[in-house]
C-alpha cells in the first residue's frame, strides 16, 4: 500500500516537473526581459566576456546601458570577440530590453558593428 | 589591496580558462548543485527528526548518516562554489546578496558545530526511542532549517540580481 502511494507521488512529481519545464522553456534566462522587440545604438564603454554570459556596457545619450551578449561558445560561433567590442566603438543591439522601465539592460539577439551583423540567436526573430 | 587580490584571482590562468570555457563552467556549476543537494537533502530530514518527525526510527540513525551526507555536501558546495566565485570575484565581493549568503553559511556551520557538541553533552544516544528532544536541540534544528534554506534562496537570487 505504502509502495503504491510512493509510486503515485513519484509519477505526480515527474508530471509536475514536465509541465513546469515546458512552460518556462521558451524563456530560459529571459525572464526579466520584455517580449517586445527592441533596438538601441550606443558607444561601447567597457566589456567583460565569459560565463555565464558576457556583459557590454554602452553609453546612449549620456546614460549607461548594460547589454547581455552570449556565453563564450555563442559569441565564438558568430566570431564576436573582445577586440571587436573594444571601448569607443559604435554598436547597435537588437533584442529585448528589461521589462522594468527604469532598468537599462538589454538581452542581445543580434548586434551590428561596422555595418556587419552578428546574429547570436539565428533561431529567433530580431 | 583586497581589490588587487581579487583581480589577481580572476586573472589566474585556470580561472580565466574556466570563465571562457564551454563545458567546464556548467560542469563546475553542476558540482556546486550536487553539493547543495546533498547538504539540503541531508540536513532537512535530520532537522525534522530532531523537531519530532519520524520518532519511530532511532535518532542516531539520522544523526550518523545525514550529518556525514550534509557535511560532504557542504564540502563539495564550498569547493565548486569557490571556483565559481573566482571567475567574478570582484563582483561577488561587492554584492550584498553574496555577503549575506556567506554570513549565513558561517552561521549555519557554527550552529552545526554547537549542535554536535550538544548531542554529546546531553547524551542523546541514551534517550528513549520516542523521546522529545531537549529544547536546545530543537531550537538549533529550527535555526538550521531556516539558515540553510535561506542560503539556498540567496544563492539562487545571486544569479538574477
Amino acid at each position: 500500500m505504502l509502495q503504491l502511494r510512493f509510486t503515485c507521488l513519484l509519477c505526480f512529481a515527474v508530471f509536475a516537473a514536465f509541465l513546469a519545464t515546458s512552460a518556462v522553456h521558451a524563456h530560459h534566462g529571459w525572464a526579466w526581459a520584455s517580449d517586445e522587440e527592441f533596438e538601441i545604438t550606443g558607444v561601447i564603454q567597457s566589456v567583460r566576456l565569459g560565463n555565464p554570459h558576457g556583459r557590454v556596457t554602452i553609453t546612449v545619450d549620456g546614460e549607461e546601458w548594460v547589454v547581455e551578449v552570449g556565453q563564450p561558445w555563442r559569441n565564438d560561433r558568430v566570431g564576436l570577440t573582445k577586440e571587436m567590442l573594444s571601448p569607443g566603438r559604435e554598436i547597435t543591439v537588437h533584442g529585448h530590453r528589461a521589462a522594468e522601465e527604469d532598468m537599462r539592460k538589454v538581452k542581445a539577439e543580434r548586434v551590428v558593428i561596422d555595418g556587419k551583423d552578428y546574429n547570436l540567436y539565428p533561431g529567433r526573430d530580431s | 589591496m583586497t581589490e588587487q587580490l581579487l583581480v589577481f584571482v580572476e586573472e589566474l590562468a585556470f580561472v580565466s580558462a574556466l570563465r571562457n570555457s564551454t563545458f567546464m563552467y556548467p560542469l563546475v556549476n553542476a558540482g556546486h548543485i550536487l553539493g547543495i543537494s546533498m547538504l539540503i537533502g541531508g540536513i532537512v530530514p535530520l532537522d525534522l527528526r530532531l523537531l519530532g518527525l519520524w520518532r519511530n526510527y532511532p535518532v542516531m540513525v539520522f544523526v550518523d548518516v545525514l550529518r556525514v551526507t550534509s557535511a560532504v555536501g557542504l564540502g563539495l558546495a564550498i569547493l565548486f562554489g569557490a571556483l565559481l566565485f573566482a571567475t567574478a570575484a570582484v563582483d561577488y565581493v561587492g554584492s550584498p546578496l553574496f555577503q549575506a549568503k556567506i554570513s549565513l553559511v558561517l552561521l549555519g556551520v557554527l550552529n552545526a558545530l554547537i549542535l554536535g557538541r550538544t548531542f554529546k553533552r546531553m547524551d542523546i544516544q541514551s534517550l528513549p526511542m520516542r523521546a522529545r528532544m531537549p529544547l536546545a536541540l530543537r531550537a538549533g534544528a529550527a535555526l538550521s532549517l531556516g539558515v540553510w534554506i535561506s542560503v539556498l534562496i540567496l544563492g539562487r537570487f545571486l544569479g538574477y540580481f
